[in-house]
């Protein structure tokens, strides 16, 4: 799968690929300083290619977009959070429970994860190599807006080991918020990964550090997913999922 | 927190990078660093720059004026909101600030196409670059010339899966529908292509 991905780059820095694909392409990047080095040269080259077709835009433009500019608040500077995740308080419910709520009776019923999730967007959320050159609304605006999509679904796990994980999930925006909070630590070489699982298989989502037992991740390019699983790896993770499943939290079609 | 390859990209030190040669790149880098300090001037200083490459590529990918002068709006706000995590290690500002263009642009394209609101024979049509007409257009400039003169440097299939992909702002798999040609051909002769693109145009290693 990893040769298949590489062979995208090329299609990736002309944003060639739909969006799964690029999502691919971007965790592949994150995980081979090599591979984003030869994506940087080759965007850069793209680039190039505007060379070609400058044209004056109509006069007007410019002060439409310095009006627009005047009144627009810049985004803060990326910052690479080293500050662990703030500890979510684990509720003492019956272990392996499993639950999908829909979100108006959500806002009531998820409070404790919901504020989980403000609080450790803040610190906690890890902004990669690629990212940084990405355009669009930060990392913390992304999740805030899955968390008020009007379609946000959410579902909430126990693992055995203790703690909680809840993904919640915007088919419409195509990503989903990955709160793992608390669950038992897994040891200094050994990292906690997250998965995205489908018919044809399962795609690493992002591993967590090693030791680290919480932590908040944004997925992009949900799409077909079927669950979102949690295993415990080698420090640094696998290319296969590890089983048994910690968490296993079906995402609604 | 989650690695997602944050601290290995940190750890390689990259090299800068940059294809925009001269003094226009050194300019739009340094007024980029002083628009994300917040300083207005610098940054209309820096849309008089740049404004002609990226109107220019979004109504070459879009085709509509009007709607490549809204395309072009959105890309200024948000250079203008994103600056601030600019990160001249990783490229040039003028490649930074193409790259949004064209992401914006495609994505305009794209959500038109998904809306059912492009007819898929003009699509088609206006996907064919013209090219010698664009390149005849750009004449007198140095750099242009250089584009020009290492696109052609490229096989004819390369040179059509890229020129389509970019400036007609289709995917991989559209392309190769449009050349009639094997999927994973188009996508090994996309990447043969710019990696002999980049070569070409030598950029900084």
């Amino acid at each position: 799968m990893s040769a298949d991905i590489h062979a995208l780059i090329g299609a990736w820095a002309l944003d060639a690929v739909n969006d799964q694909e690029r999502r691919l392409v971007e965790a592949h990047l994150g995980e081979c300083a090599s591979c984003a080095q030869e994506a940087a040269e080759l965007r850069e080259a793209v680039a190039r290619l505007s060379d070609v077709t400058v044209a004056e835009p109509p006069a007007r433009l410019r002060g439409r977009v310095l009006a627009e500019v005047r009144r627009t608040r810049q985004a803060a500077p990326a910052t690479t959070g080293a500050e662990a995740a703030p500890q979510q308080a684990a509720p003492s419910r019956p272990r392996r429970t499993r639950r999908t709520f829909h979100l108006p009776r959500l806002r009531l019923a998820l409070g404790a994860a919901a504020i989980a999730v403000a609080a450790a967007f803040a610190g906690v959320v890890a902004t990669w190599a690629i990212m940084h050159q990405q355009p669009g609304p930060s990392e913390a605006d992304r999740i805030a807006a899955v968390l008020e999509a009007a379609d946000a679904e959410v579902a909430q796990e126990q693992p055995d080991g203790g703690g909680q994980v809840t993904v919640i999930s915007s088919a419409s925006l195509d990503q989903a918020v990955v709160v793992i909070a608390d669950l038992a630590s897994p040891g200094a070489d050994r990292s906690y990964q997250v998965w995205m699982v489908d018919e044809a298989g399962q795609v690493s989502a992002g591993v967590m550090d090693a030791g680290d037992s919480s932590a908040t991740m944004l997925i992009e390019g949900v799409g077909d997913t079927d669950l979102i699983g949690v295993t415990e790896e080698p420090a640094g993770g696998s290319d296969t999922p590890t089983l048994p499943l910690i968490a296993g939290l079906p995402l609604d079609a | 927190m989650f690695d997602q390859g944050a601290e290995a990209h940190r750890r390689q030190e990259p090299t800068r990078l940059s294809v925009a040669p001269g003094a226009e790149s050194d300019t739009a880098d340094a007024l980029l660093h002083r628009a994300a300090l917040g300083e207005d001037d610098a940054f209309a200083a820096l849309y008089d720059l740049v404004s002609a490459r990226v109107y220019g590529l979004c109504l070459r990918v879009v085709r509509d004026p009007a709607q490549a002068e809204e395309v072009a709006q959105e890309v200024f706000v948000e250079v203008w909101r994103t600056a601030t995590r600019f990160d001249e290690r990783r490229g040039s500002a003028t490649a930074w600030i193409a790259t949004i263009a064209h992401r914006r642009a495609v994505d305009r394209v794209r959500s038109a196409q998904a809306a059912g609101e492009r007819e898929r024979r003009a699509a088609t049509e206006t996907a064919v670059p013209e090219y010698d007409q664009v390149a005849e257009a750009a004449a007198g400039r140095l750099e242009h010339r250089q584009v020009r003169r290492c696109l052609k440097t490229l096989t004819e299939l390369q040179r059509q899966a890229i020129t389509l992909a970019y400036y007609g702002g289709h995917t991989y798999r559209q392309v190769a529908t449009l050349l009639e040609t094997a999927v994973p051909t188009v996508k090994s002769r996309i990447r043969d292509g710019l990696v002999k693109l980049r070569d070409c145009l030598e950029v900084a290693r």
